[in-house]
């Protein structure tokens, strides 16, 4: 089975889609005409330019231009989520950086070198897509789980204060703040894990029966994909936190609140 | 021996002046309560004892040894705090007095169930306060809750801080004559009202500083 070509006339015709939203929007007044229609040419744009890139480094097939392609994703992720959870770059964009880069490549080299047993563990075909796939789930859950962390210990610092006043070590009087900022960064992987195939069928599945695999083969991928992002989840949270340990708090054991760019609430 | 030193503590806070040139020791056993108007950085303080605040100048000693990052975690774990309005986290009561015992630097001191029972009850708390989640305590609940969770720590330096506000006067009474019955623990404790909560030993009136452009 063949992936049927979409022309750029056909192309053209399925942007007609847009107009349902849009003339909804324009009959209501809800004022989202500029903001669809800008996000529209963005996605046309980036995804030209991604198209475009993609097949040189595919073409070319270099392990050092993939993992610069990953270098890459990884700092726009570590970029945003130091925006989306509003950490200060200067003490947590490097920490953070590693914890993604060993996130997203120990998962992505045990699928593609031990699960797939590929010859080539960074071959861009695999590298590039599982690796965004678990780098944007790392994503997610990072911003949640880091500014769940970083806010409760801002928030509610007395009993933080009071365990370090009892004896307890920085790990000790962490843990119930790392228990919070796991379980609000991982329960959403965990659904979606539990309810897999019941709602939806999952992307990275219908990619692989697009490309004219067979079902089972593309459900034996899924399965691999939930794991790798489930496990890279964790070890991205995990290591960003305890990384944090030096670079978010103070010698005293006390948080740095200049880890936080934002002084409100 | 001295327990805790202050040698010519300045205390500042948003450009304002607390407390300046304040010296103070304390020996084993001995007790001090802190009085003085709001913001005179009583609370600051004792947040300074503990490490969680760095006075903007002087010296903190305790047990001789020079309050630094170095310093500060062994120190800790000779000093015990209830603080003002006390959160205990999560859990019970019982929970909230027992976690600390689980930290490994306190593993020697053993569970203390007897003692956490005795301690209950000696100030009035039923079984079931214990029992109950620690966000459902009432404020003067909570405040007795933190002085037992403080006190099975036995430590040798205890800090309170308003440690009596939300008691009732026969609860207030108990508490204090317990904590005067501890004769190996110095105690600082800061109180607004000093003989609402007498626990022996001197009674140290903060100042009203002066800010160095004359106003108060």
């Amino acid at each position: 089975m063949e992936l049927a070509e979409i022309s750029p006339s056909r192309l053209a015709a399925a942007y007609l889609m847009a107009l349902v939203p849009l003339a909804i929007f324009l009959w209501y007044g809800v004022g989202l005409v500029r903001r669809t229609v800008i996000a529209l040419v963005r996605m046309a744009v980036q995804l030209l330019f991604v198209g475009l890139y993609l097949s040189v480094v595919f073409e070319l097939n270099r392990a050092w231009l993939t993992l610069a392609w990953l270098g890459a994703m990884i700092l726009v992720a570590d970029l945003s989520v130091l925006r989306g959870s509003g950490l200060n770059w200067r003490r947590m964009g490097a920490p953070l950086f590693l914890a993604l880069a060993a996130g997203t490549l120990a998962p992505l080299l045990y699928f593609t070198g031990i699960v797939l047993s590929l010859p080539a563990v960074l071959k861009p075909q695999y590298a590039i897509p599982l690796g965004g796939m678990v780098l944007g789930n790392c994503l997610r859950a990072d911003i949640i789980g880091l500014s769940r962390f970083f806010h409760a210990l801002r928030d509610q610092e007395k009993p933080f204060l009071l365990a370090l006043s009892q004896g307890a070590s920085l790990g000790e009087a962490l843990r119930p703040y790392l228990q919070t900022a796991f379980r609000a960064a991982l329960e959403p992987t965990i659904a979606t894990i539990a309810t897999i195939g019941l709602v939806s069928l999952p992307g990275m599945m219908t990619g692989v029966i697009l490309a004219g695999a067979d079902p089972l083969s593309a459900i034996e991928y899924q399965m691999v994909i939930m794991l790798a992002i489930l496990s890279g989840t964790a070890l991205t949270l995990w290591l960003a936190l305890w990384l944090a340990r030096r670079a978010a708090f103070t010698p005293w054991g006390t948080l740095d609140e200049r880890v936080l760019t934002e002084t409100g609430a | 021996m001295q327990i805790l030193e202050l040698h010519h503590i300045r205390l500042t806070a948003r450009g304002r002046v607390l407390l300046d040139g304040f010296s103070l020791t304390l020996e084993r056993g001995a007790r001090c309560t802190l009085t003085g108007p709001s913001g005179s950085g009583k609370s600051t303080l004792l947040r300074c004892i503990l490490g969680f605040t760095e006075p903007a100048a002087g010296e903190i000693r305790i047990f001789g040894a020079p309050l630094s990052p170095r310093t500060v975690w062994p120190l800790r774990r000779k000093m015990a705090w209830v603080p003002q309005e006390p959160e205990l986290g999560n859990g019970t009561a019982l929970e909230a007095i027992i976690r600390p015992l689980r930290y490994r630097a306190n593993r020697g001191l053993g569970a203390r169930g007897r003692r956490i029972r005795e301690l209950a009850a000696h100030f009035g708390l039923p079984e079931d306060v214990l029992g109950t989640p620690v966000t459902k305590l009432s404020g003067g609940e909570k405040q007795r809750v933190a002085l037992i969770a403080a006190l099975v720590l036995d430590r040798p330096l205890l800090l309170l801080d308003e440690a009596s506000s939300a008691l009732d006067p026969d609860s207030r009474a108990v508490v204090a004559a317990h904590l005067r019955s501890l004769e190996k623990t110095a105690i600082v404790s800061v109180a607004h009202d000093p003989d609402r909560f007498p626990l022996g030993g001197r009674v140290v009136e903060l100042p009203v500083t002066r800010q160095p452009d004359g106003t108060r």
